[in-house]
């Protein structure tokens, strides 16, 4: 999904560059105000891990491959906005040491990876949780699931889409419309979309039976959000709490 | 000294064993083509780097067995992680920092 240099032209990339710097404004504002020496250390193991999980070239029968994200597992963990930072320092790195991902198209690739993909799963999240009513581990692993499914499937469209437009606002750029990006791209994350929500749910219940702790870190996210943030009671009294993360953040 | 990743050891034990895993994310297609809509799946046209990623493609130059592949890949997400290891540590000594001064004030 990441979007390589020449593909897009100025005014697209510009134009997301732009959308980017409000969204980053909004995001390290709100960081600002939470981040503490505390929850660093999480926000740079879910940066590393989505930058692992992306190496994982998964094969797709037409020949092309997909990867997973963890875009939504991170939203879940440590709220949206601290996806968009986790994903930001993943796809800057990539970009920079590893030319996976164009410069120009950078901010488009954050927006598609870091924006879409955690604010659409944290939103599937929150409503698959409220419709399977009174929670468990295995409806929090249903949620995330469903969440990581359509978070990477909508963030998969959103890239489509982008270069889709491409032979008919900046011709000379990626040549193939949107008949011919939506099908591939859409098509190949229906099927990688299996494996991240299988990753995301696995993780979240893994967490939801032993680390509930870690599922109640604080959360970045912007405020008409924070009502469909779920505190998970802590059924387990402080027995192993041997390398626990702190639960408070202030 | 205390680990630059300041993550707990179970956390970085799962994290190298998952820079271990992360060469079959090069074997499992081996013979298939890239990502669609990354940098050479679109047809005859090709478009042009801006930049000279060292190292491009999550390889290094001329290792191009599965086996010398492979080991590139490990090396580049060694190189990764510690790059994000790096940057998000610059994070944690300002927020550290700025703590520490609220706390004195």
């Amino acid at each position: 999904m990441h979007i390589p240099d020449g593909y897009l032209g100025p005014a697209t990339w510009i134009a997301l560059f732009l959308v980017m710097l409000v969204i980053w404004f909004f995001a390290f504002r709100n960081a600002n105000k939470n981040l503490g020496p505390r929850n660093v250390p999480m926000l740079s193991f879910m940066a590393a891990l989505s930058f692992i999980l992306m190496m994982f070239n998964l094969p797709i029968p037409d020949g092309t491959t997909a990867h997973m994200v963890g875009a939504v597992l991170i939203a879940i963990i440590v709220g949206p906005y601290g996806a968009t930072i986790a994903l930001s320092i993943a796809l800057l790195i990539q970009a920079l040491l590893f030319g996976d991902g164009g410069i120009t198209a950078y901010g488009a690739n954050v927006f598609n990876m870091g924006v879409v993909m955690p604010f659409t799963g944290i939103l599937v999240y929150i409503a698959v949780r409220k419709a399977l009513g009174e929670s468990s581990s295995k409806k929090r692993a249903i949620a995330a699931f469903v969440a990581g499914y359509i978070g990477i499937v909508v963030a998969a469209f959103c890239a489509a889409v982008e270069f889709g437009i491409q032979p008919t606002i900046a011709p000379g750029y990626a040549p193939y419309g949107l008949g011919l990006a939506i099908p591939a791209m859409v098509g190949a994350h229906l099927l990688v979309g299996i494996a991240e929500g299988l990753t995301t749910a696995i993780v979240v219940y893994y967490l939801s039976e032993n680390r509930v702790d870690l599922l109640n870190l604080p959360k970045f996210c912007p405020r008409w959000l924070e009502r469909g943030m779920e505190k998970v009671p802590e059924k387990i009294p402080s027995g192993s709490s041997r390398g626990k993360m702190p639960t408070e953040a202030k | 000294m205390k680990s630059i990743l300041l993550w707990p050891r179970k956390w970085i034990a799962a994290m190298i064993t998952l820079i271990i895993a992360t060469p079959l994310g090069i074997l499992l297609v081996w013979d298939y083509g890239d990502a669609w809509g990354e940098w050479s799946g679109v047809g005859n046209w090709v478009p042009r780097h801006l930049w000279n990623a060292p190292f491009d493609g999550y390889d290094l130059s001329g290792w191009d067995s599965r086996l010398m592949a492979s080991l590139g890949y490990i090396i580049s997400a060694i190189v990764g992680v510690l790059a994000i290891a790096i940057v998000t540590y610059i994070l944690y000594v300002a927020v550290a920092r700025r703590e520490n001064k609220g706390s004195s004030r």
